[in-house]
């Protein structure tokens, strides 16, 4: 009996020895994973947020363990949710890369359709301009087609000024889109016009 | 410097054209004429003379 005791004395020496060993590294473990996603957190936020957030569930899963003191759960654990935070920098930086090709694209072709767009505006509008004044309107164009092409000008240059304001506050591929459709239904007023001949 | 407007709509005289048609061709209007005279001023002095190829922006 009595070395029954001294036996179970001693396995939970052992345990609480071998537990306070494991406490260092355990610290150690999620210290460094928390680094490792500090480092890239703000881009991650940006660029795979549902990502993110798997992981960070992984890391609250690993200081839970921390609180309640199971660092063999901590050590064991480790290793995984460092792999996934290895992972998950890896997909924060291609998808920051293909972002910024994407925007270096569309700040090029916003760079076209400043100078375009604001043309075909400007030679449509002296048109419509003088139109209005007309007593006859040309072959090509009706009251009633004129009027729906003044309606539509309108539009199409209230849209011209959003595109603008996109790009302006740093949305330039939302910027890009809404040009490319002003200049195509300019394009189909300048065409209606008679103006492309 | 003005660069010019690849949108803008150009017209080459042809013999027997005058402001007035072309103005009432592309206006409706051919007292619209003197729109056209002053958009072309560089290239013509008189509107009454105005000359088979000549090259004319229609504003």
């Amino acid at each position: 009996m009595r070395i029954a005791k001294m036996f179970v004395a001693l396995t939970a020496l052992t345990l609480v020895i071998a537990c306070a060993n494991q406490k260092e590294p355990a610290e150690k473990a999620v210290a460094q994973v928390e680094s490792a996603l500090a480092e890239f957190r703000a881009d991650a936020e940006k660029y795979a947020a549902d990502e993110l957030k798997n992981v960070d569930e992984a890391v609250a899963k690993l200081k839970a363990n921390l609180a309640k003191k199971d660092y063999g759960a901590v050590v064991t654990g480790a290793p995984a949710v460092s792999s996934v935070v290895t992972s998950l920098k890896d997909t924060v930086a291609k998808a920051k890369i293909d972002a910024e090709a994407v925007m270096a694209a569309a700040q090029a072709e916003w760079g076209e359709l400043s100078t375009s767009v604001p043309q075909l505006v400007e030679a449509i509008q002296s048109r419509v301009d003088t139109l209005s004044k007309s007593r006859k309107l040309p072959k090509n164009v009706d009251k009633a087609a004129f009027e729906t092409i003044k309606t539509d000008f309108e539009t199409v240059k209230a849209d011209w000024t959003a595109a603008a304001s996109d790009f302006a506050s740093g949305a330039a591929a939302d910027a890009v889109r809404k040009a490319r459709a002003v200049r195509s239904k300019a394009e189909e007023i300048h065409a209606k016009l008679g103006m492309n001949t | 410097m003005s660069t010019e407007n690849p949108y803008a709509q150009y017209h080459v005289v042809k013999k027997g054209d005058t402001l007035s048609k072309i103005a009432e061709e592309y206006y409706g209007d051919k007292m619209l004429y003197p729109k056209i005279f002053e958009a072309n001023r560089e290239v013509l002095q008189d509107p009454n003379k105005i000359k088979p190829g000549q090259k004319l922006r229609i504003p």
